[in-house]
């Protein structure tokens, strides 16, 4: 680019020069000070009117209530919880092994043409809104779901779930393709003395040397569907149960897993859109509810982005 | 191939048994993970053809018009893109953005011909124009007179503006101020003054007699572009004379879009707006391109492609042959919501995001990247400055990371219960997203201000240049390309962004389109879920297979952006 042609203009005495320089850098502090003041805004929004749900319903019943029922003022969180839990753990069996997968191949195997082709076509896959990614699950992939024989609901946790997870592919394996590209060379060049083959400097070298990066990945992705709303909206379904225990042989409880995931089910995000879109007024318990919610939501996401970076930051101290 | 288990043990004798066992493993281990990087986007891209075909129905088509577009346009298309492809990459370059570079821009002219026919009119344009023109002049008069006084400057920088456009306007506060837990009412601020001071702004709209529309938009849009464009080819090639060229080219055709437009019987705005928003920007890629000298049998592709497809419009129209009824055509673009699914458009939704991201444009790119020129160029990186620079750095990363309907709950508490604005209008929409994609904006921005070489900086100070002056005049320009992919990409992310705008009310379905800022609106996700929740199968796959083409189109600007930062990159 041309610098050439940039012409200073050192005109203006030396006082008001630092003067001016002052008042740019306070003003560029404030921008920087807005994160702040969001985090403290999201925070105090939160907490005011979680607290006055808490008031209204003791936060003991809150977390360990099982039945979640609104219109009866019920406000137990264990099926929500065990939703989110649900799409999450499903999420995680396919986004897990595909990103790591494809960070293998993005960073060890594939030639630089390839690359440049796939690697823009994953990063897509994230540009694209999650309402399409609800719909596609809601209208798509459902009924060739079924054609495998599953018998699936209209809503139902499994699409939604393996759609939370081809939305999340993108994020555990970008970040884990960074974390193996950061392994030294000089690793897998010894590795090639010793007569390694590529195969063996892959999962022995490079998977090993990268784990806190790759698993850093993992949690911000799993945070991410924790948090995911519109899909689970659109494809799941909104009612919330409890996993049906069902006396196996000798008595022994057992969970279905083809019965759970194949109906409805209900995450705390969809629980705070139906109740903020539903029509309660805005002193009522069900519309602090998603507060309370919320709160919680963004204490488990806080925690779990806290947690990765504290792993990511360990890892980059190794090679430096 | 080995037919032996992995597990069995191999003798050191037999080294070509080794090779091939783990050979055999390793071939199997790229091939999995090549299916792994491939599964996400293929599976994906399979459910976008059935949204595409429910969108479009080609197959309701006459065989004979598939017939006549793949002889007038499929069939030339395949054979120069084959020809590039084999024989001049370089060319196949050149011919893909100069096809491209139009699309874009008609998108772009697309969003400027709404914001004009719904929000603001030439006249108040020109207005608002010639207002920030008079503050503009009123700051440099002031820097002229009184250089020395940095903090009177910022006072000036900040009025003038705002006296040019609203003058002193008429007050009328009522504001009750109340306990923020319990909600008891404590005092009410009761105030009204008349209005002071007119504006520039409004005086100008006072004037009786100003030129028709399409002229004013000639001088406020197709000009001022001209002049940027102008701008940037004179210092690309270090003279004087592309700024005139561009800008006399730029009026030319705005005037020439307006009567052409005029002559095809539509309105001349919009003529004056989209010739301008295409022509201008391909004169300025065509311009490189002639310059560089590589890749000229590219652009005849973009001739090729519109040659044929007017053919093929002519051959079809002419021998009567039924072409396809899709979803999405042009009455679905410009037409309201409706029970009826052959009558639903998304218009006044189009019409919403366009706002929407209007406001966000606003008010987090500047913010965002003040706080990445803090962070990189200003921060302190030990002390207790140190610490709490740390600290931001740390609570910004996370925010990035915090789901979007806790940001919807943060927009609903902080400007809809928090400052009293109505719940589902365009700027609580537009800060609620503003907020949610600053974290983005900041990373994007600070890893490009990153890239910018030290040694750069460094020339800078050795001339005695001071650090706002560096960051100005060298680090900006220098960051600028990379700074605007990333926030092309967060805006992209920001139209798609559905979560916040339910929590903050936004319309499921509106009739009207918004007709200012402060209007209830809705937005092209929230209006593609309402109708996810209808019955009758010609919604589910039509309206919204249309709706997901329309969004994903509008989105078109992310994988652009994707694409301009690759070859930014490589040329690195």
């Amino acid at each position: 680019m041309g610098t050439e042609s940039n012409s200073l203009q050192l005109t203006g005495g030396q006082r008001s020069r630092s003067a001016r320089e002052r008042l740019y850098r306070w003003l560029l502090f404030l921008c920087a000070a807005v994160s702040v003041l969001v985090t403290a805004g999201i925070v105090a929004a939160l907490a005011v009117d979680a607290v006055q749900f808490f008031l209204m319903v003791p936060p003991i019943e809150f977390y360990t209530g099982t039945s979640w029922v609104t219109a009866r003022e019920e406000f137990g969180a264990l099926p929500l919880i065990f939703g989110t839990l649900a799409v999450t753990v499903i999420a995680a069996l396919v986004a897990i092994p595909t990103g790591v997968a494809a960070a293998v191949y993005l960073s060890e195997y594939a030639s630089e043409r390839v690359r440049a082709v796939l690697k823009p076509g994953l990063e897509i896959l994230a540009g694209i809104p999650t309402v399409v990614y609800g719909y596609l699950a809601l209208v798509y992939l459902t009924p060739f779901l079924r054609r495998f024989g599953l018998d699936l609901g209209t809503f139902n946790i499994l699409s939604a779930s393996i759609m939370v997870g081809i939305l999340i592919i993108p994020m555990v394996s970008s970040l884990s393709e960074d974390a193996m590209s950061a392994v030294p060379e000089s690793l897998r060049q010894a590795g090639y003395g010793l007569g390694a083959t590529k195969f063996d400097v892959s999962t022995v070298i490079v998977i090993p040397a990268a784990t806190s990066g790759i698993f850093a990945s993992f949690i911000l992705a799993l945070s991410r569907a924790i948090g995911e709303t519109m899909v689970v909206v659109m494809a799941m379904g909104l009612r919330p149960r409890m996993p049906a225990v069902q006396t196996g042989l000798f008595g022994i409880p057992y969970v279905d897993p083809a019965a759970t995931v194949s109906n409805s089910g209900q995450t705390m995000t969809s629980a705070m859109v139906q109740a903020v879109t539903s029509d309660v007024s805005a002193a009522s318990p069900t519309y602090k509810s998603m507060f309370a919610l919320g709160l919680t939501l963004f204490a488990i996401t806080f925690c779990m982005n806290y947690l990765s970076n504290r792993i990511a930051d360990r890892y980059r101290e190794e090679y430096e | 191939m080995a037919g032996e288990p992995a597990d069995t043990p191999v003798s050191i004798e037999s080294p070509s048994e080794t090779e091939s066992v783990s050979r055999f493993r390793g071939l199997v281990f790229e091939a999995v993970c090549a299916l792994a990087t491939v599964f996400g986007i293929a599976v994906v891209a399979a459910l976008l053809v059935y949204v595409a075909n429910d969108a479009f129905r080609p197959f309701s088509a006459d065989p004979r018009w598939h017939a006549v577009f793949l002889a007038t346009l499929v069939a030339p298309v395949l054979a120069l893109s084959g020809y590039y492809a084999v024989r001049d990459r370089a060319s196949g370059a050149v011919a893909f953005t100069s096809l491209g570079v139009p699309v874009v821009g008609l998108l772009g002219g697309g969003g400027l011909l709404i914001i004009f026919r719904e929000l603001i009119g030439p006249q108040e344009w020109l207005a608002t124009v010639v207002a920030l023109l008079v503050a503009a002049g009123a700051v440099e008069l002031h820097r002229r007179r009184r250089s020395q006084a940095a903090l009177e400057r910022l006072l000036v920088l900040l009025a003038a503006p705002v006296l040019s456009l609203f003058g002193v306007p008429a007050l009328s506060v009522h504001w009750t101020f109340a306990t923020p837990l319990t909600g008891t009412e404590l005092f009410t601020v009761s105030l009204a003054t008349p209005e002071l001071l007119p504006s520039v702004r409004e005086l100008l709209l006072l004037v009786p007699v100003l030129p028709v529309g399409w002229i004013l938009l000639v001088a406020t849009v197709a000009v001022p572009t001209g002049l940027g464009f102008g701008l940037a080819v004179s210092r690309r090639r270090d003279d004087e004379r592309g700024l005139k060229e561009f800008t006399a080219g730029a009026a030319l055709v705005g005037v020439v879009g307006a009567v052409g437009a005029m002559l095809a019987g539509a309105a001349p705005n919009a003529g004056v707006l989209l010739a301008t928003a295409v022509v201008v920007p391909m004169a300025f890629y065509l311009e490189g391109v002639a310059r560089r000298g590589e890749g000229l049998q590219g652009l005849p592709f973009p001739v090729v492609v519109v040659a044929g497809l007017l053919a093929g419009v002519a051959v079809t129209n002419a021998l009567g042959f039924a072409g396809p009824d899709p979803w999405l055509d042009w009455s679905f673009l410009t037409s309201a919501t409706s029970r009826t699914p052959t009558r639903a458009g998304i218009y006044p939704a189009l019409v919403g995001s366009v706002l929407i991201v209007v406001v966000i444009a606003l008010t987090a790119f500047p913010v965002g990247v003040g706080a990445a020129i803090y962070l990189e160029e200003y921060a302190p990186n030990s002390g207790r400055m140190g610490r709490l620079v740390d600290l931001i750095e740390i609570n910004i990363g996370n925010l990035a990371g915090v789901p979007s309907v806790v940001y919807g709950l943060l927009g609903l508490a902080l400007f809809v219960q928090g400052i009293g604005l109505r719940a589902g209008i365009v700027v609580v929409g537009g800060l609620t997203v503003g907020l949610l994609i600053l974290p983005i904006v900041i990373i994007s921005a600070q890893e490009s201000i990153r890239a910018v070489p030290g040694s750069m900086r460094q020339a800078s100070y050795g001339m005695g240049a001071t650090r706002w002056q560096t960051t100005k005049k060298v680090v900006l320009p220098e960051a600028m390309p990379g700074i605007l992919t990333g926030t092309i990409l967060a805006l992209g992310r920001a139209i798609g962004e559905t979560a916040p705008l339910l929590m903050i009310g936004v319309a499921s379905s509106v009739r009207s389109t918004p007709q200012g800022f402060f209007d209830k609106t809705g937005a092209m996700p929230r209006q593609i879920f309402s109708w996810s929740s209808e019955i009758q199968p010609e919604f589910r796959y039509g309206v919204l297979a249309a709706g997901v083409v329309t969004l994903l189109v509008v989105l078109l600007m992310n994988g652009t952006a994707i694409v301009l930062r690759n070859r930014y990159q490589r040329s690195e």
